[in-house]
């Protein structure tokens, strides 16, 4: 395996807005995001549908589509500088050299007309890559790295790959160039059980081995939880708070992370204790221009929240926008009104 | 009581120029469920699990077995008396987006089965509306927004909530319910869960539940039954919580093992399995199916044929020649 | 958005629905300049074969003084050979002209939609046997049967031809009907609606046929123009007899008569019914562009 000595890039994203045109104006789908990926971990962003986290995934490629445009902010990449500036030929030979990104579930991103070796030799072209048997050499030990036979699966036509042998051929032609920040947009929908648990493991290991800076993308709280470092919760175009995985899930602060870990049924414990949230998540005309975008579900909700929007506190490794999580009173308060599963159990 | 016996199905594709390939889809299931039950049927796609609710929908045709809705059993009816049984039982599709016609509103969507309904029980209209607004009302959803609206003008959950209220319509016996809630927003499946708990209270309904989330299941009935399905056939059966707090069968295991620990909240079990992935697919069928995948396979597993029984140490039925219990389950964290 | 704007009372839902419908027309009809261009086009050809005959006299009128005249304001686009105003041939000529595009239309839609919904709902033999029909119909060459048939058979009203000609089209809208039948079927609402015990006709005609509208609409629209090509080459070619007054006629008389290829006497009879044919085309394709917007009620709100 030809890993590189290069130390995996870290990645800033600063003030990210990402607005979309419609007939009722512009309406920002992604509003003042600063999420730090560090260095060879793997960050997850967990949202729903609406919350804006394909078009941050996609922000990192400078890929967002018209009628949607990036309207402020930057995409540091160590390295490469930012990605927002980028653009014609620089932005597509970044594309693929420097960020690879893994669309969802493979399954519609792969060429049914070609074999998938056809379309590894489409991409080292496309990128000028001179020693194409080098590419096919490096393809090959990555699938087989992944518990496939490479040669087998590179003459092989999309249907005739299983859901979890197409994704991990996406996961390769990401890697094949040597990206090493990748993007994985739901790497797991539409996978079983079983084979989601296979491809989140191979992607943790593949991530240490190749020293990659990961960024996975998910509406699944367990994949984030299974293989995450650092956890980033977004709602309606907000990230409502980050921090180290365990410690998020252990002890959220925002009360939508809360609700959300309370919402999911689980194996062990009292079943009633699950609480679906109430209300439904906004879409991209409906999120409030102003205040806190999570009020009209929140249990916690107070005035200030209609009209100030929530401050952001950084304790420690962990960062919250909340007005109810300032404070080390209400701070109680609210641990009263909705406790975690974890704290009552302790 | 709806009951079937020994169902199997095989669909025929029809392969190029080797002729047509078989594909077994159900190799005998039998299961029973009373009345306002609940029973889950969780394995992987392809199982069978959802052949089996297009068949009990009666959406699907099954090669043998029995199946015999409040003691009448269905070989003994003519096709035309034999869909107005399978009428009592009602799925729910995955898809709330295509399980609505696009073009019509809801408002039309509930009329035409209500008119069937009405016509069938010679009643009058205005029932027909005051039908439609309880049904909408019990399913959670305000009548008056929803029913001159559009599909593409209500959430995902919306949408599942108006198809579980046009199944309904025809006062089902069974819901059959397929991943209902796999393509709904996160912080809304745990309300068509709930939605579909209530209804096996309030009104009777027993629901039969698919789906590859064993924790769903669990919350939909503890009560219930779950069903484990590999390849067309069952591999374990008994209640929700023995089957999850003390599976057996080496698959069921698998399964158990690969739902996602949320770190910080459990600690994962000692002992998760993870199965050979891997089968040749030109492989016989001899022996016990899972037994390629299986890392605790034996010669016997290889030649001989398990049945689902009792062995006497478990509470459930299994399919398996060595069971044993593994702690595999995520527990809860411990906190400091 | 305009998509949350009217919140009727649940009730006279049908009333409600349809003056809903048509507001959603006019909405999309409004959102391009050149859909109301169609539609004030198609309309003006519609007034002009229902009411034009009945501003000319049965026998038009000859101006015997000005054979082939050049276009005046007496005669916006000259006389032809014996000094009839080109106008009035024109515009008397159109209602045979439009009433068979519309017959061939109306048949070609109904029979192909109907043999396409039929089939690919009920599958099986009765699929089977409808397709062989249609593949059989598709193999007969057009033209050389129409030749054929106006030896025997003077197509003298607007309708018996647009009966051949709709006997003769509706193989293509069959096979693709089928073909999207065979999708949809499969879809969940259609599904459901098996499963709740809703009647066969319920389902083809209210689930399945509201779905394909688009695409039957466009095809309808297609078909006159492909009817209006269809005879007036016939009559160009001189394979019917000149009984009627038709734009196919003035073509053949302009261009054979007339020598409108060669001399230019005879050019404004020549393209006044070409522009005329021109004209309707560039209609019904403004109109078409719409259709998938009308049909679909997400398109059709915001």
């Amino acid at each position: 395996m030809s890993v590189t000595d290069q130390r995996a890039p870290g990645v800033r994203i600063s003030d990210l807005s990402v607005v979309y045109r419609t007939q009722a104006g512009e309406l920002p789908a992604v509003r003042g995001v600063d999420l730090e990926l560090m260095p060879g971990t793997i960050t997850g962003v967990v949202g729903e549908s609406g919350s804006g986290k394909s078009t941050l995934a996609l922000s990192m490629l400078n890929a967002v589509q018209p009628p949607g445009r990036i309207s402020s902010g930057s995409v540091e990449i160590d390295g490469l500088g930012d990605v927002v500036a980028l653009r014609g030929d620089d932005l597509r030979k970044t594309r693929g050299r420097h960020v690879g990104y893994v669309f969802q579930a493979a399954q519609n991103s792969l060429n049914p007309l070609k074999t998938i070796g056809k379309q590894l030799l489409d991409l080292g072209r496309s990128h000028d890559v001179d020693d194409l048997p080098g590419l096919v050499k490096e393809a090959r030990s990555l699938l087989d790295r992944m518990g496939l036979d490479g040669a087998r699966v590179l003459d092989s036509y999309q249907h005739e790959l299983s859901g979890g042998m197409r994704q991990r051929v996406g996961i390769m032609l990401a890697l094949v160039l040597n990206a090493h920040v990748v993007v994985l947009d739901e790497p797991t929908t539409a996978l079983d059980m079983i084979t989601q648990a296979t491809i989140l493991r191979i992607i943790r290991e593949v991530h240490e081995e190749r020293g990659l800076t990961t960024l996975v993308i998910t509406h699944d709280l367990g994949v984030v939880a299974e293989i995450a470092d650092r956890l980033a919760v977004m709602y309606g175009g907000r990230l409502v708070e980050q921090g180290p995985t365990r410690e998020v899930l252990g002890a959220p602060r925002h009360p939508y992370t809360r609700g959300l870990l309370q919402a999911i049924p689980r194996l062990v414990g009292d079943i009633d204790e699950a609480r679906a949230l109430p209300g439904r998540p906004p879409t991209l005309s409906t999120v409030p221009p102003d205040g806190c975008v999570f009020r009209e579900r929140c249990a916690v909700r107070m005035d200030v929240c209609e009209t100030g929007e929530p401050p952001v506190l950084t304790i420690g490794p962990r960062v919250v926008a909340c007005h109810a999580a300032g404070d080390g009173e209400s701070q109680k308060e609210t641990v009263t009104t909705g406790p975690t599963r974890g704290e009552e159990q302790a | 009581m709806i009951t079937g016996k020994g169902i199997t199905k095989t669909f025929r594709q029809r392969g190029g120029m080797l002729g047509a390939r078989e594909v077994p889809a159900l190799r005998g299931v039998d299961f029973s469920m009373e009345k306002g039950g609940a029973v889950s049927f969780i394995g992987e796609s392809g199982c069978g699990k959802t052949t089996l609710g297009r068949i009990l929908a009666g959406l699907e045709s099954y090669d043998s077995g029995e199946i015999t809705i409040d003691g009448v059993p269905m070989s003994s009816l003519s096709h035309r008396q034999r869909q107005s049984h399978f009428r009592r039982i009602q799925l729910i599709h995955q898809d709330p987006y295509s399980a609505l016609n696009p073009a019509r509103t809801i408002h039309q969507t509930l009329d035409a089965p209500l008119t069937l309904r009405a016509k069938q029980t010679g009643r009058s209209r205005s029932w027909m509306d005051e039908r439609a607004e309880e049904l909408l009302g019990l399913v959670g959803l305000d009548p008056g927004y929803v029913l001159p609206r559009y599909p593409h003008q209500l959430s995902g959950g919306m949408r599942q909530r108006v198809v579980i209220a046009r199944a309904l319509t025809v006062d089902p016996e069974m819901l059959v319910a397929d991943e209902a809630t796999s393509m709904i927003d996160v912080s809304l499946r745990l309300g068509i869960l709930a939605l579909l708990k209530d209804l096996r209270d309030r009104l009777g309904v027993s629901v039969l539940f698919i789906t590859h989330d064993v924790a769903t299941a669990r919350y939909i009935g503890l009560d219930g039954e779950l069903y484990v399905i590999y390849r067309g056939q069952v591999v374990e059966r008994g209640p929700v919580e023995s089957v999850i707090s003390d599976p057996v069968h080496p698959y069921t295991q698998s399964l158990l093992s690969a739902i996602p620990v949320l770190h910080g909240l459990e600690v994962p079990g000692a002992e998760r399995v993870t199965p050979t992935e891997a089968i040749d697919p030109n492989r016989k069928d001899t022996g016990c199916l899972f037994a390629p995948r299986c890392p605790f396979r034996t010669d016997r597993c290889e030649a001989e044929t398990p049945v689902l029984g009792h062995d006497g140490s478990t509470v459930q039925e299994h399919a398996c020649f060595h069971p044993r219990s593994r702690s595999v389950v995520a527990t809860p964290a411990v906190r400091s | 958005m305009t998509a949350t704007t009217i919140v009727p009372e649940a009730r006279s839902a049908s009333a409600t629905l349809r003056r809903n419908f048509w507001r959603g027309v006019w909405r999309v009809m409004k959102r391009k300049p050149s859909r109301m261009l169609g539609v004030v086009i198609m309309a003006g050809f519609a007034f002009m074969g229902i009411f034009g005959p009945m501003l000319y006299p049965d026998r038009l009128p000859r101006d015997t003084n000005a054979l082939y005249a050049a276009p005046s304001w007496a005669h916006p686009f000259g006389t032809d050979f014996e000094g009839t105003d080109v106008l009035a041939l024109v515009v008397t000529g159109s209602r045979y002209v439009l009433l068979t595009g519309l017959v061939t239309a109306v048949i070609t839609v109904v029979l192909g939609a109907g043999i396409g919904l039929f089939a690919g709902f009920r599958r099986g033999r009765w699929d089977s046997v409808l397709m062989r029909i249609t593949d059989m119909k598709l193999t007969i060459p057009g033209l050389p049967l129409l030749l054929v048939l106006s030896t025997i058979w003077k197509f003298t009203s607007a309708i018996e031809m647009g009966l051949v000609l709709g006997l003769l089209g509706w193989g293509g809208v069959a096979r693709a009907v089928r073909s999207q039948t065979l999708s949809l079927r499969e879809r969940g609402f259609v599904e459901a609606a098996r499963g709740l015990g809703l009647s066969t006709t319920h389902i083809i005609g209210r689930e399945l046929l509201p779905s394909m509208a688009p695409y039957i609409a466009m095809n309808m629209l297609i078909a006159v123009t492909g009817a209006v090509y269809a005879q007036v080459g016939l009559f160009f070619l001189g394979v019917l007899p000149f009984e009627a007054n038709n734009w196919g006629v003035m073509l053949n008389l302009a261009v054979f008569g007339g020598g409108a290829l060669t001399t230019t006497a005879a050019l404004p009879y020549l393209l006044a019914p070409l522009l005329a044919i021109l004209l309707l085309t560039l209609g019904i394709v403004l109109v078409v562009d719409a259709m998938d917007e009308i049909f679909n009620p997400r398109l059709r709100e915001e």
